[in-house]
Parts: structure tokens; sequence; C-alpha cells
């Protein structure tokens, strides 16, 4: 029992947070909003494959480091620190563990060295961002994880209020599968961990900029108390993310629900102390606001995890109270 | 990263939950803030310490077991898990005794830890006065050094466990020229002194579980002091860092009631409003989140990380999660809700007690409103007012 990483992997963990802060700045993801075809946008995929992040799951045999998924969901985290737009996390972090499971050796060679691209699919929703760029689907069906080329399924254009998501809906989503839908899952609450905290630090930010009355709004405690309570749920959302990370089972479904909760709160409250500028295109606070509400969804939403739960809890049989939390 | 019990820790939790099954009253004790009740927590005490389960975290030395944080955490999973009494030693165990670990004489932790220990001297605290609550550091309570001693004058207020117990310890100037949280010390008083009236306060629930104190030119020896003379302010920050982070609240109680939570519950669901179900949920899902992150915790002070500022976060988060699952119970119990004992009183009115006692949670360590002022200031980086 160490719910910590070791330096080895908080080294890999705070490579990944460096790369991504340096590249994937408001100012690189501000390229997207004027552009909305693939062909003409900016990507950081030859970097994700150079930095071996595509191959942080794989076996060392596929060219990969063999990490950990809790190493994965910390990456994660990172990701959702700057919003990062494309699909690195679910390909290296659902993708390629899958495809190692099911021996397809080829796909995963390719997927590790940036070559092919393999998008898991939620069976829940069917809809998929970036699909446009995917080669392959990877997919549950019957209790499987089956792939499908991109030529055998059709994808029809979603709009998102993100206006970083490129999104589409599948015509072939099949019925899920555990493998992949509770990595899903814990990768989407870990990067919405991510969002949270960096909307506390836009607001931060902001709070100590701003002055009203002759002193910085941030001064104020009707500010500082919000972002203490923002920053509360935080820390208490984080363990539990690292925990269903390291052992899946029930805790999954409170990872996502704590995830979705502080999230939402953290939206709000980011843009309450942003005030009337955080109502504007301008500011980039909407940027992460709207991916967090997207994010909410993705991998199951609140009711449906708060559904599983219940069942789970409220069972007869359920093992609850003292030393019951791990190992489920 | 690793989610797995050691077969060492396995082994520990066993031993643990054997001894509780063989030694644990059947019959809850009688509150603790009562004559009676602090008598038969005090023996009980004893008894853990006689099994050498008293504090399995400290030395051997002084009547512990040596054990890891984490080992801790097992023991108190069990502990609660077999509904074991409160600690009325709790002030001098997991405040007071860590602190003189880490500031005491070596005489001091010879002289005061190991009756602490054992039970036979309980502790009460005397931080807060009448013109010092949350603005700790305005306390104008003074000791005076007159040759080896220090003469003591003033009067605290909110003082837990005074009335039966035996020693306190508290915040007093030193300096009579400082101000603020300058010239302070922390000093050490035994409760039958001469010149230090006890004066019971009644509680919410009718008994004296706190209570004020009256200082007129009390004498102790300056042995007393714990730390340095006029440095007290640190030495207190230290103790408040035990009693909001790990030490005072670890996640085994909350989720040993949200267990019970879940099982009134179901005992009454057929009558309740489809939103109650959620609260549960949420209640639950809180204690998870507390003990993943209190795990969390505990691996980073054991590999040598210290905790300060994030304790406020930790204080927020338990205090706030207890209320609200009590709260829950209240709404679950309806009109049932009030009874106290008796016909019709739904676990001879535990509930209530735990609410009421949920209720002061929020406001004593350290009221929340200042520890989100410290969150906020320290660990985010807003600026001080």
């Amino acid at each position: 029992m160490n719910l910590i990483y070791t330096s080895d992997q908080q080294e890999l963990i705070d490579a990944a947070d460096g790369f991504f802060t340096g590249e994937h700045t408001v100012e690189y993801m501000r390229q997207f909003l004027e552009t909305d075809t693939s062909d003409t946008t900016p990507s950081l995929w030859d970097n994700f494959a150079e930095l071996g992040l595509l191959g942080l799951m794989a076996p060392e045999d596929n060219g990969g480091l063999a990490q950990d998924f809790s190493v994965m969901a910390a990456i994660a985290e990172m990701a959702g620190n700057v919003a990062l737009t494309e699909p690195l996390i679910d390909m290296a972090g659902i993708s390629v563990p899958v495809l190692a499971e099911m021996g397809a050796t080829d796909e995963l060679n390719g997927v590790v060295s940036g070559a092919l691209k393999v998008l898991p699919v939620n069976g829940l929703s069917g809809m998929v961002s970036h699909a446009d760029e995917a080669d392959m689907f990877l997919i549950g069906e019957g209790g499987k994880a089956r792939l499908i080329d991109k030529n055998n399924v059709t994808l029809t254009p979603l709009k998102s209020i993100d206006p970083l998501r490129k999104l589409f809906k599948i015509s072939q989503a099949g019925d899920g599968l555990d493998e992949i839908d509770q990595r899903g899952t814990i990768l989407n609450a870990a990067f919405l961990c991510g969002l949270s905290k960096r909307m506390v630090t836009l607001s931060v930010d902001y709070a100590k900029d701003r002055e009203q009355f002759g002193k910085q709004i941030g001064s104020f405690q009707a500010i500082k108390h919000q972002l203490a309570n923002v920053h509360t749920q935080i820390e208490f959302t984080r363990p539990i993310v690292q925990l269903a990370a390291s052992q899946m089972g029930r805790c999954v479904h409170q990872a996502k629900i704590s995830a979705i909760d502080t999230a939402m709160l953290a939206a709000e409250t980011a843009i309450q102390v942003h005030g009337g500028m955080g109502y504007t295109f301008e500011v980039s606070l909407h940027m992460f606001m709207k991916r967090a509400w997207a994010l909410c969804g993705e991998w199951g939403d609140r009711n449906h995890h708060i559904n599983i739960l219940e069942t789970l809890i409220l069972a007869d049989d359920a093992e609850l109270g003292p030393g019951t939390t791990f190992s489920y | 990263m690793d989610a797995v019990f050691s077969d060492e820790q396995n082994g520990f939790r066993q031993e643990v939950r054997d001894w509780l099954s063989a030694n644990v009253p059947n019959d809850r004790l009688p509150s603790l803030d009562t004559q009676e009740g602090f008598d038969l927590h005090r023996d009980w005490e004893r008894k853990l310490h006689a099994g050498n389960w008293g504090m399995v975290t400290w030395p051997e030395e002084f009547g512990g077991r040596g054990c890891s944080l984490t080992d801790w955490l097992i023991f108190e999973e069990e502990y609660y898990r077999a509904d074991a009494p409160l600690r009325v030693s709790q002030n001098g165990i997991f405040l007071l005794g860590p602190t003189i670990m880490e500031y005491g004489t070596d005489a001091q932790k010879e002289r005061f830890l190991k009756p602490m220990a054992a039970g036979d001297e309980i502790w009460a605290q005397a931080w807060s006065e009448p013109g010092a609550g949350s603005d700790m550091a305005a306390i104008r309570s003074k000791a005076v050094r007159d040759g080896d001693e220090y003469v003591i004058s003033g009067q605290k207020i909110w003082s837990s466990r005074a009335v039966f117990a035996d020693w306190c310890f508290g915040l007093f100037r030193t300096d009579p020229e400082s101000s603020r949280h300058h010239g302070l010390s922390k000093i050490l008083v035994p409760l039958d002194s001469p010149g230090l009236t006890v004066r019971p306060i009644a509680q919410l629930d009718g008994d004296p579980g706190f209570a004020e104190l009256f200082f007129d030119e009390v004498r102790v020896p300056v042995e007393n002091l714990l730390g340095p003379e006029n440095g007290g302010w640190g030495v207190a920050m230290a103790t408040a860092g035990f009693e909001r982070g790990l030490l005072l609240r670890s996640p085994a109680r909350f989720q040993a009631a949200a267990a019970r939570l879940v099982k009134l519950y179901k005992q009454n669901a057929n009558r309740l409003s489809s939103g109650i179900k959620e609260q549960v949920l949420q209640a639950w899902g809180d204690t998870e989140r507390f003990t993943a992150a209190t795990y969390a915790l505990v691996a980073q002070v054991d590999s040598g990380a210290s905790i300060s500022s994030e304790a406020s976060a930790n204080k927020i988060f338990w205090s706030e999660m207890d209320r609200a699952m009590h709260r829950t119970a209240m709404t679950i119990m309806g009109m049932h809700a009030e009874l106290e004992e008796g016909d019709g009183a739904i676990e001879n009115g535990r509930w209530l007690d735990g609410y009421m006692f949920s209720l002061a949670g929020p406001i004593y360590a350290g009221t929340n409103e200042i520890q989100r002022n410290i969150l906020a200031e320290r660990v985010l980086g807003l600026p001080r007012q």
C-alpha cells in the first residue's frame, strides 16, 4: 500500500507536463479557433511519438515504456490542464493496452510509432472526437474488443459547443466493453481534474490582476472562499481517480462523479470570478470551460455512473464501512 | 502507485481485529462528557495501553509499537469497525503527544508521554480566549517569569475535556511588550493548580464538554515550557497541523457512519423521497474520496514530506462531509429525528448526538472560514487582506 508515484514515474509525468505547458499554450489553441479543416491545422502528433507518450503503456517489445495505467492517468490530468486538443490520451491510454491484450501487434506498433491512429469508441454515446483523423476504430461488441477500418463506418459531423472538439457520430459504436469503458472513464475523470485545476489557476491569476475598490479582487474573502472550495474539491477528487486507475472496480464510478461535480463547480466559480470578462470569447477561460462541459458527458454521464453505483452500494451484500475501500 | 495491502499489513489488521473483538465493551459507554462516562473511557484507555494499542505509531519506549502511519490507518479502520469507544485522551495522544515528540526535551518526553499513553493523565486544550477565537494571535493571558516559575494570569475558553481532565496545554504571552503572534509560549499546566478555576460550560446536549478556565496567579515550574520561550506560535501551529490534518480525524469514523447511513436508508427506503438516495450515495462516495486522499497523504508523509497549509483542505472536507451526512440521517428519520431515547428513538438518539457534534466540526480546530483563508493565501497565492 503506497499511493504515491515513484521518482521514475514522477519524472515521466513531469516531462509530459513540461511538454504540454510549453507547446500547447492558449496561443497554440487559438489557431484552431480560426481554422476548421484538419489539413491546415497544426499537430503535435510527431512529438507525442518521439516523447514516447503514444507507447507509454505498450510492452517494451513493441517499443513502449510498459508503464502502469496510474501513470497514464496522471498524464491525462496534465493534458487536461492544457485542454489538449488531440486524442493522445484515449489512444495511448485505451487503444494501446487493449491492442496489446488483443495481440494486434501490427496495429500496436503502428500506433506507438505515430503512423497509425486507432481511436476507441464509447458505446454509450457513439460520439468520437477527431474521428476524421482515425485509420481504425476500436469498439467493444459482444464482450470482445474489435477493430473496424475507417472505410467500413460512416462519420457524421456533430456541432459541439467546444470549438476545439471536432466531433463525429460513428455509424457503428458497439455495446461497450469493460476494458475500454473503465479506462475511458478514469482518463476522462483525470482530464477533468486537470481542467478544473487550470480553471482555478486562470481565476487566481485574474483575481490578482483585476482591481476594484482600489484593491486586487483576490484579496476579498468572497473570492478567496469560492476558490478555496474548488481547490478542496480538486484535492479530494484526484486521489480517488488515482486509486481508480490503480485498482478499477467501484471507485471508477465514484471517480467520474466526483470529477464531474468538481469540474462543473470549477467552471461556474471561474466564470463568476472573471466577471463579465469570463463571458467573452476573447478571454481564454471559455476553452477550458466548454471542454469541461463536453467531457462531463463522455464515457458515461453522471446519471449512468450514479445508477451503477446505486446498484453496487445499495445491494444487500455490498461491503461497506472501514477497510472496504481497497480491492474494490 | 500500489493500492494493495502487504501480507504484513493484513497480518497487523488481523491482530488488531482479534484484540478488539475480545476487548471492546459490548454496550456503548455513556458520554465522555459526564463524570461516569469520562471514568469509563479512561478505563478503556488503560485497557488499550495494557494491550499496547494506545498509540501504535509512537516509539516503543513510550508505549507504542513504532508503526507507520499506514498501519495507523489500518488500526483506525479496525477500531471503528469494532465500534470501539471514543478516545477521551485524544487531545493528548493525537495533538500534544506528537508536539512533545517534536519540540519537547528528553525530560519532558519521559515525564509526559508515558502517563499520556497510559490514560493516567488526560489532557485538555487551552488556546482560545474570550477575545481570541479565530484571531488567536490576540491572546492576552500572560505568563510572567518569576525565578524558576511562570506566574499565569488570564482566561481561556472552549477548553475541551477540561472539566474532568488532569492537565491542559495552552498559549500564553510571555513577553509583555509583544503583540500578535510574537512573544507567546506554549506552557503545560496541571488543572488542579492553586489559583486555577474551571467553570464547566454545558454544550448543546447539556453535558459539560468544555469549560472556561480562570488563571489567578497560577504558578508552574519553567520546565513546563514546551519549545522555545516566546516561540510558542510555531509550536502551536505544529499542533494545529496535527489537529486539522491526519491524526484527529482518520477516514474510518466517517466510513463507519456512512455504512450506518446506508443501512438507515434501506430500513426506511419505502417512505423516502427520491432525492434522498443520491444524498446517501454522496455520503458514501465522499468517505471513499476522503479515504483515498488520506492514504495518498500518508504515503507522502511516510516518504518524508511534511504537511502544513494543505491540512486546511482536509479539515474543510471532513467536517462538512460529516455535517452533510448527519443532516441526511436527520432527514431520513423525519418525525423521529428529535427523539433522544426510549420509544421511537432510532439507535437511541445516536444520529442526533452525531448531528449536534458534526455542527462543531466546522468551528473547532480553526473555523472553516479561517481554513479557507489559509488555502486561498498560502496555497493558491491570493493576496492577504
